[in-house]
């Protein structure tokens, strides 16, 4: 079958949902028409390291790094057509909410928010599938 | 070329009535990407908690509803997670699931997970366009 698997480079200096580069997956890989991302986490794109922070401060992070990891597949946040966010606490969604809605543009994509037991320290992961 | 599904009754527009940043549903490459499915009055949007049962039966009323509204049914689900507050009510959903999906049922994983608003059950699916 012909269709098109593509796993896509590495961000610079991007850590992954385990706060660091050892993981073994990728971040993103396309598959078909469509662009499959790992769960991230916030990370300093400098340090490459886990920033542990506020619920909306990491959930600007994470976003920042899904809008440039997007950007070097070739695809943006107006081309994601699912999201799922894992929250450490689902007290803390209107938190991501408020965030969130300033980087997705109008209309917004499907999205399913839940609680779960993330990665230690960690307070938001967001994953997602987009139009490659 | 993605095609936003709009909420299929007033009562299932979560931004409307929460705030929620999210559209219904997209429709992309063939697929249907719906958003978490939830217990909610599909006219007035009032939260209908209850027991894992009738939540669930809440919510494939309203998953009926937005696919058929999209032109896709339950019948043309791919891809199921169901979300449950509990392990132990595993064999409750499956009860309720088994009434709705009952030929040809979709891939499915059951999880444990933090649901909001205290709801019991959540659907978040995946059905061919």
């Amino acid at each position: 079958m012909g269709l098109i698997r593509e796993v896509i480079p590495r961000l610079e200096g991007a850590a992954d949902a385990k706060g660091g580069s050892s993981r073994p997956g990728a971040m993103a890989v396309r598959g078909g028409d469509f662009l499959f991302v790992s769960g991230l986490t916030a990370a300093d794109p400098q340090a490459g390291e886990s920033t542990a922070g506020t619920t909306a401060g990491e959930t600007r992070q994470v976003l920042i790094t899904l809008e440039r990891l997007l950007g070097a597949a070739g695809s943006s946040l107006d081309k994601v057509v699912k999201v799922n966010v894992l929250l450490d606490s689902m007290l803390e969604a209107p938190n991501m909410n408020e965030v969130y809605a300033r980087f997705f543009p109008d209309p917004p994509p499907a999205r399913t928010v839940c609680g779960a037991r993330l990665p230690p320290g960690v307070k938001v992961m967001i994953e997602c599938t987009a139009l490659a | 070329m993605r095609d936003v599904i709009a909420a299929p009754t007033a009562g299932l527009d979560l931004r409307r009535h929460y705030g929620h940043h999210q559209s219904a549903a997209i429709r992309a490459g063939g697929l249907i990407f719906c958003s978490g499915v939830l217990p909610i009055d599909p006219e007035t949007g009032e939260r209908l908690h209850g027991t894992l049962t009738s939540e669930a039966h809440v919510i494939f009323n309203n998953l009926k509803l937005l696919l058929e509204s999209a032109g896709s049914s339950l019948d043309r689900l791919v891809q199921v997670h169901a979300l449950i507050y509990d392990s132990i009510e595993y064999d409750v959903l499956n009860r309720v699931y088994r009434q709705y999906v009952a030929n040809g049922p979709p891939a499915r994983t059951v999880w444990t997970a933090q649901i909001e608003a205290g709801f019991k059950v959540e659907l978040d699916v995946i059905a061919a366009a």
